[in-house]
Parts: C-alpha cells; structure tokens; sequence
C-alpha cells in the first residue's frame, strides 16, 4: 500500500511541476516577430511577464492576438486550453463557446471536471494547478517543522541539563500555539499575505513533535558505545550530534514528518474552505470545495466531488506512506510473529 | 462618528454572519438591505429612526465613544450639549411667527390611495400558481400580493408571523440600536411622531400626531400629540418624554453619536405641556424635518436610572430594563432567547383607550423573529415554513427556488432597491490621487461581464450616488462606464504610468505622502502594484477577481485580500488601504450622503477614500440651505455629476432586494429601502386564513 500511494504522490508531483503544460491558456512556448517566448513560466512565477505582449496590448489571450498580430508566428498550448485565474470567454479561440457558470458549468467535453464560482472557472485547471499548492504546503511546512525540530530535539536531548530543561519548556509552550488563530492574525496584519506566510506558520508551530522524538532518540544514543568511541577519539559536540547521532535517530522521525504533510494539506484546504487560504486567485483545492459548499442545496455535485477526492486521496497516501514508514523501521511491527 | 445618524446610509461591506466568526457564504445580504430598513417607520411602529443610520454589519461605532465618555471622571449632566436657553411663552411664539400646516398622514391610507390609482391588479390565487421566471410576471406578483386588505378580505388577526433576521439584537433601546436586527424590532415596538414615505416625503403620523406646524421662517416645528398615547407600562406618553429624549442623546456621556448627528443641529426641544411640543431650529435648513426626528424612550423610566449609568446599558437596572423594555409602539417584546429569537406580541393598549378603539390594530397577534446567520440554512427553513419572510441572495434566486419545494408553501419577488456596490479608490494613495486614473480603472473593469455573470444579468448598473429614478440624480444621467481597455491605457499613459523598466507591468515617478506611505518621502519610481480589500464573501471575492484578471491585462497588478468584517471596518476608518469593494444604502434624505463626501467626513465620517473637493463641500452647504425643492434637487444633481465626474468610486451595480415570502402573507410592497424600511412597509403585512 505504501509504495503504492508512494506512486500516487510521484503522480501528483509530477502534475504538479508540468501543471502550466497540462492545463493554461498561455502558450508553452511560442515564436512572435522573430523571437522565441515561453509565456507560461507566468504560472510557475507570478507577476513575471514579457513586456513585448503587454506593450501589444494582448490582454492575455494568446490564440487569436498571436495570429492577428503576426501570421507567421507559431506557439504550442498546454493541453487543456482553460486558466485556473478566469473564465476563458467565448471567442478566445476560434468557434470556442465560453465557460458556462452554476447548473450549465457540469462537467463537460471543454470543462473536463466542471467549473466552479458565479463566473465560471474551470475546475480541472484549477486542480491541476492547486496540486502545486496542495504539495508545496505539505513539504515546506513540514520542512520547517522538520529542521527546527530536529535541531532543538537533537540539542535537548544531547546536552541535557538546564538546556534540555529549558528546550522542553519551549516545546511545551509552542504547542499551546494555536496554529490557525496565529495564521488568521497573521493574514491580517500582513499586506499581502501569500501561501507561503501559511507555509511558514504552519512549520513555526508544528514542530513540536519531531522535537520530542527528536529528543528521546538523543537521550537514548548519547550514552551508547559508538558515542563515547567518538567522543574519546576527540570529536566535537556538533560532529557527534549531527554526523553520529542524527543519522541513527532518523527514522522514528520520518514518520511525523508524513503524517505532518497529511495535516499540513488538511489544514490549507480547511482554512480555504472557510475563506481563508491561500488567497485568492489561487487555485487550492479548498477555495473550490468552498464554492461548492454554498451551492450544494442546487446540486453542484461536482464542486465538491473533484476536489474532495484529490485531498482524501492525497491525505490517505501521505497517512500510508507514514504508516509505511513505520512499519519499516519498527522491528516489532515489522516480524509480528516474534 | 462613523455612523451618521442622519441617514440611514448603511455600510453593506459583509454579513452579519462574519461578525460571529462564521464563514462566509452565498449572499448573505440579508444583513445589509435589511439595515436600511432601519429607519423604517411604519405607522403603527416607531418613525423615529427613519433619520437615523446603521451600519449593516452590526457592529456598533458607538462602542469607542462610549469607552471614551465614560473615562472622564465628571459627573453626568442631562443634555449638557445643548447651549442654554430660554424659551419664549408660547402664546408669544404662536403670535409672532406666521405657521403653515404640515401634512399629518396615515401611511397605510397613503400607500391605499396610491394602489386605487393602479391597475386592477391579477387574483391573488392566480399569481400564486405562477413561476417567478420573467420581469412581467414579478410585476404581476408585485401588483397582486401588494393589495391591502380592506372590509372584504378576509384577515387572520390572530396570526403569527415568523420573521428571519441575520442577526442578534444587541440592545432594544431605540437609542442604542445599530444593527439591522435592532431596527428590525425597534420599528415595531418603537413609539415616534414621523415617518417617510416610499418616495422618501416626510410627515408626522396620524397615529401618534395631532397636529404639525412649522414657522414660514424655518426656524420652529409645532407638533401637537395626540392624548390617547400610552406606553406598554400603562403610563401616557407625553411631550416629556420627548423633550427628555432629546436631552439624552445631547449628553455627552450618553454613548450614542450616531442619533446625536442631525440631533445636534436643533437648538432646543421644549414640551409646553402633556401634549405640546415646540423643536427650536438653529438656522433653516431643507434637513430640519429630518432632524426632529430621533428615537424616543420613556422619561418615567429612564429619569431616576440614567444618571448612574449614562451608557444605558450597564448597570442593573439597565440591563433588565434591557429585557423587558417599556415601548410605546404597536408590539412589545415579551420573550428573547439569545442567539435564537425574539418574540413580539401586539399591545392592546397601543390600539384601544379607555375601551374604544383608537388606531388600527397591528394584523398579527404575534412577530417571531427567528435568528439564522447562515443563508442556506435561512433558505431551509424557508421553505420547510419555519419562516415566512426571507431575503434572498441572487444565486439562491436564480438556482435554488425554482423548484417545486420552494414553490409549495412560498413565492417570490424581487425590486429595485437603492443599495449601490462600488471599489472605492483612496485619493491618498499614490496610484489613485490622479482623476485619470480612477476612470481609467473604471474603463478597465469588465462591467458587462460582472452584471451577466456575477449578478446573474438581473440587477442594474449603478451611475453614480444617487439611483436615476430618484428626484436628485441628473435628468440625463450619465451612461455606465463600459470596458474599453485602450482608452484606460491612454489615460494611464496620460497621467504617467508607462511599462519604462521592461518588467511587463507600469510604473511611474511618483510623489510619496509619508502619512500613507510610511517613512518614505519624495519622489520614487514604483510599480503600478495595490491590494483591493474586501469582505470575505466569496461573491464579493470573485468581483474583485474579475477586476484583478482585467488590471492584469493591461499591466497592472492587483491582489485581492479579503479581510474579515472588523478588520475591514477598521481599515477603512483609518483610511489604511489603496482600494476597497463595499456598498452603501440609501438615506432619505441627500444631505446624508454628505458624510461621504465632503472634506470634513474624512476624518469625522464615512468618506473613507479622503474624497475632497471645496466645490462638493460647498454644493452640500448649499443643499443643505436651499427650501425650494427643484433647485435643491439641481444642486444635488450637481453634485451628483461632479462625482461622476471624478470617479472617487468606480460605481458597479444596484443591487435588488429579492425576497421570499410564506404564501399566506399579503400586503407587502416595495421601496427602493425594500418592503420594510419605510412607511407604510410592514404594517400593511397581514395573513390570510388558512385555507380549510
């Protein structure tokens, strides 16, 4: 099961970093006058533009400025022509309806998935690329959490004494942090508040577990044997902590990190859902559940199918992959029969 | 203070919902069409706010003054505000002064003679077999619910009605109320002399007022109350109270700055006897009949408590005054459960005196308010019966009562409401200081595509502050902006902001202001780069959205920030913020709409985009001075076009009142304040008998 939903998040992954190939309405790349754009890397970076389409007043539709500007231009489009920001109108691309809103937005041949939202954006493109926020949010904050973790677990537990006295103390009192009180502030009082504010409260507050484990492995390794060899052939504190200790305490660790992925994703598409994520236009996965939410009595059911089940989905493999994880490094689990 | 007392502007920037920390969804503008109501005044309830503003969302502006008043240590003194004076004998004043009668009208006689002059309207059984699919048949629903009842029609007098309301009542002070819910209550159970038509004429009401002159000089409104007035305790009414009344909201340490604007401009109010009473004006002004109308509380009550608690909402007394309140309308409070509801129950002695019948009696036995914050929770129960009276939001209009469910036990009907939603660009801020640029952005926005997709292509757009059925829009008002991307690139191009570093996006050398901007000072290139604010509602996000999407085209960036409801009340207050999305009802009067605009509402009022121009604040000096009504409406028509002119706003859209109503109820109609907020509004509401 793990190596399987191992799969399913190298799928996602790779959804997510080919998402502007996959779905978009700016070309991959394209030739215009001569010269060679890739108009899409705005997905990957937003705000960065090249000004010649600006200057040539191409309001951001492609297709038919590309061709009315210049006739010898060329340009290859992602697969799906739909943009996870708008509504693509009628006329963008020759003989092409536009997206249709409320009971005409059900899935169909042009809205893989449906749309969503009173103007009617397209849900399949929105998915696509809210998968690199979906990830993005599990790894970076988990990444935080991780190295703060780590660190102050590795130098509780080595050091011990007054230090590990006053490190536990600090531990105790970040988890008292409530992480989604902490983020609704945040997002208040900052200007522009990005997913990666969230990214990066979620990882200031939620390290406190590793930490713990960080520090019982510590507590545990420092007095074995290949320790005190180390330590009396002259090695420094860091060395030991870090070069001797870290790698054998490593494993028990993984396993909240995994699990800490799955909540970090939860968390976003929580706050999302109450109108809180990651701010708008992007295209979480939550933002669309929470548009479903106020039309389910119309019976929009696909606003809420899609995106439900890529964040069941996405959280059960990260919760098998952690369970994997476990199994794998826990001798007892992984010979029942002893 | 922010909430200008002297119209019933209302701030429709969120839902009541968000106040409570719940989530924002669908439309939840129930909160806001409903505030306007506010000043409603019926005949049969209390007149008095009809001059008097709430803020939608509930959330009260007087809270800081009062934390503010009450930190001085001297002691309360009644009516210290008012400058000290002394009344001439009224015999004198009479003679001296040349009187003309002042209309003293039964609304629900008004709005009778309006409906004889119509059509004869579709069967009522006929139209309640009808869809409401098409603006013919919403006409034919309009025209047949709206019937009153008369001899023949069969009424159901002991009927209970079940009103929804988005929110709690915080206090039934008629003072003290600042939330669409209060005045939903207060203007049932409130007592007062005037009210407001649905064309926004006023006169004194025929159920509480005898007689009403004014002095040809302006300067002196002579009200004779009638003498069968009492309030629920069993105490008459009296000039008194008025004049007690008008005492407290003058007191400094009486929290309530919202009633006091308008108030304040009355020099005295003095009772002559029970039932004489004389307002003494400071100087003629057109907003004088406006200003003699403020909220009324029971003098024998309030006397003796109010010197220990000017707050009126702290101390004991207070506080179970609070839930069991004396009033002096047509219904009274008789049970409210926190959260959950309020129940009203119609007063005898409001009706009948010394045993005979005196005024009309109020249709229903019963108004039970049912509180739901959440619209689709409102919308069941809706159509489960639970409630009888919904505002609609227009997606729930559109997709979720076209069914046979919805159409079992309710119908609908939709009309124009003078509510407008608007960006508001801060004159403040860098970017928007320019005129150029403000209708640049104007002509960047995707209007079409706003009202067909986001507001269903049912309501109308908005061409400025005043609605162009009113009496003081312009005769030929000016067309609504339509997107026209290359025009709004040469006015940016004009005022400076050109793509000159090869970024994609426009800059320009800019003056920086060290109060908005921070420390910096001087000159500095910047990016063409803002947030626009506004409440979390995803309706609301996703207009902001489709702006960003246009900006975005034409090289400009823009984020979108939802902000919860105090947070947003609060940036804009201290003026923190490039551009907001957020709507304003309307007042009866357009002298409200001065603490919009003028130089002086900037720090003082609601002009939360710092607007100035000494040729608005003189044309609002001028209204406020001209009688003749034709050329004070040229002088707002004025100001109307100057704003337009200006585009301190990018106007968007009205927005419609959409309602659902139970089909027992008859007798609703329309003002652009909705059914309720004016007068006769809901005391022409009555049940028919069930069907046997």
């Amino acid at each position: 099961m793990a190596m399987l939903a191992l799969l399913y998040i190298g799928f996602l992954s790779l959804v997510a970093i080919f998402s502007p190939l996959i779905a978009g309405t700016k070309p991959i790349v394209c030739r215009y006058k001569g010269e060679v754009y890739f108009p899409c890397i705005e997905y990957y970076i937003r705000g960065w533009k090249y000004p010649i389409f600006l200057k040539d007043r191409f309001r951001n539709v492609f297709p038919k400025n590309l061709k009315k500007k210049d006739p010898d231009s060329w340009a290859i489009f992602p697969l799906v022509y739909q943009d996870p920001y708008r509504r693509v109108r009628k006329g963008e691309w020759e003989d092409r309806p536009g997206n249709q809103s409320g009971a005409e937005g059900r899935p169909s041949q042009l809205n893989l998935f449906g749309t969503y939202g009173t103007s009617g954006i397209d849900i399949f493109a929105s998915m696509v690329h809210g998968t690199r926020i979906a990830l993005l949010v599990g790894f970076v904050s988990t990444g935080i959490a991780a190295v703060i973790g780590i660190t102050v677990g590795a130098i509780a537990g080595y050091l011990g004494g007054w230090v590990d006295m006053l490190l536990s103390r600090l531990i105790e009192l970040v988890l008292c942090i409530p992480s989604l009180v902490l983020i609704l502030a945040l997002l208040v009082t900052i200007d522009r508040p990005s997913i990666w504010h969230m990214m990066a409260i979620l990882g200031l507050t939620g390290w406190t577990s590793m930490a713990r484990l960080t520090r019982a492995e510590f507590l545990k390794l420092r007095q074995s044997e290949f320790v005190i060899a180390a330590r009396s052939i002259g090695a420094g504190r860091l060395r030991i902590m870090f070069r001797h200790i870290l790698p054998n305490s490593l494993a028990p660790v993984m396993v909240p990190i995994a699990f800490g992925i799955a909540a970090a994703i939860l968390i976003e598409a929580g706050l999302s859902l109450l109108g809180f994520g990651a701010p708008p236009p992007n295209p979480s996965w939550g933002t669309i559940l929470n548009s479903g939410k106020t039309t389910i009595q119309a019976g929009y059911w696909w606003q809420i199918v899609f995106p439900g089940t890529a964040i069941f989905l996405t959280v059960l493999a990260y919760n098998l992959i952690g369970e994997g994880i476990q199994e794998a490094t826990d001798p007892r689990l992984a010979n029942p029969g002893n | 203070m922010c909430c200008h007392p002297r119209v019933p502007l209302c701030l429709l920037l969120v839902g009541l919902m968000l106040l409570t920390g719940c989530f924002p969804s669908g439309e939840s503008d129930q909160g806001g069409a409903a505030a306007d109501n506010a000043a409603g005044g019926s005949d049969s309830g209390s007149d008095s706010q009809a001059a008097t503003s709430a803020t939608v969302d509930g959330t009260d502006d007087t809270t800081d003054d009062a934390a503010a008043d009450t930190s001085e240590t001297t002691d309360f003194v009644l009516g210290d505000l008012v400058e000290a004076f002394d009344p001439p004998p009224l015999d004198k004043l009479v003679a001296d002064n040349q009187w003309r009668d002042m209309p003293v009208l039964d609304s629900v006689q008004l709005m009778r003679d309006r409906k004889a002059g119509e059509d004869p309207p579709p069967t009522v059984a006929d139209v309640l077999g009808l869809r409401n699919t098409s603006p013919a048949i919403n006409d034919k629903i309009l025209a047949a619910m709206g019937q009153l009842a008369d001899e023949k029609t069969a009424v159901d007098d002991q009927a209970e009605w079940r009103r929804h309301t988005s929110g709690d009542v915080k206090s039934t002070n008629p003072l003290l109320g600042s939330s669409v819910a209060e005045f939903d209550v207060s203007s049932l159970t409130g007592f007062g002399l005037f009210g407001f038509d649905w064309n926004f004429v006023p006169f004194a009401s025929k159920d509480s007022v005898a007689s009403w002159k004014s002095s040809e000089n302006g300067l002196y409104d002579l009200v004779e109350m009638r003498q069968d007035l009492v309030w629920s305790d069993g105490t008459p009414i009296t000039a008194h109270d008025i004049e007690f009344s008008f005492r407290v909201i003058m007191s400094s340490k009486v929290p309530v700055p919202a009633m006091r604007s308008g108030t304040d401009q009355l020099k005295a109010v003095v009772a002559y006897d029970d039932h004489t009473i004389v307002f003494f004006h400071q100087e003629s002004l057109a907003t004088n009949v406006w200003n003699i109308n403020f909220g009324i509380i029971p003098k024998h009550v309030y006397a003796s408590t109010i010197a220990d608690d000017p707050t009126l909402a702290a101390s004991e007394a207070h506080v179970s005054r609070d839930e069991n309140p004396v009033v002096g309308g047509a219904y009274i409070m008789t049970k409210r459960e926190r959260g959950q509801e309020i129940i009203l129950e119609r007063r005898e002695s409001y009706y009948m005196f010394n045993g005979k019948q005196v005024r009309d009696k109020p249709y229903f036995e019963t108004v039970r308010f049912r509180i739901l914050q959440d619209p689709s929770t409102s919308l069941l129960a809706l159509k489960r019966g639970d409630i009888e009276e919904l505002q609609l939001t227009p997606e729930q209009w559109k997709s979720q009562t076209g069914d046979d469910e919805f159409y079992e036990l309710n119908t609908k009907v939709y009309d124009l409401e003078w509510v407008y939603f608007y960006f508001g660009w801060n004159n403040r801020s860098p970017f928007f200081r320019d005129k150029r640029v403000r209708q640049a952005m104007s002509l960047a926005f995707d209007h079409k595509e706003m009202l067909e997709q986001h507001r269903f292509g049912m309501d109308e757009a908005s061409t400025g502050v005043f609605h162009s059925t009113s009496r003081w829009a312009p005769p030929n008002p000016p067309a609504p902006y339509q997107q026209d991307l290359d025009k709004a690139e040469e006015l940016l191009a004009a005022a400076g902001w050109e793509d000159s570093d090869g970024d994609g996006y426009l800059d320009n050398e800019v003056e920086l202001d060290p109060d908005f901007d921070g420390n910096i000072d001087g000159k500095a290139r910047i990016k063409f780069e803002f947030t626009i604010l506004t409440s979390n509602r995803q309706d609301r996000i996703e207009i902001c959205n489709l702006l960003r999407e246009n900006l975005d085209s034409i090289g400009i960036s823009c984020q979108v920030k939802p902000v919860e409801f105090t947070t947003l009340q609060q940036l804009s207050r201290d003026h923190k913020f490039h551009a907001m999305f957020a709507g304003w009802g309307t007042g009866a009067d357009p002298d409200t709409s001065e603490n919009l605009w003028t130089t002086k509402a900037i720090d003082a009022g609601r002009n939360y985009v710092c607007y100035s121009s000494t040729e608005i604040d003189a044309l609002f000096e001028q209204g406020k001075r001209e009688l003749d009504p034709e050329k004070r409406a040229k002088v707002y028509q004025q100001i109307h076009l100057k704003l337009w002119d200006d585009q301190p706003y990018t106007w968007l859209y009205f927005r419609n009142g959409y309602f659902g109503f139970n089909k027992s109820l008859r007798g609703y109609n329309f003002s652009p304040r909705g059914p309720y907020g004016y007068g006769p509004g809901q005391s022409t509401i009555f049940k028919a008998p069930a069907a046997q």
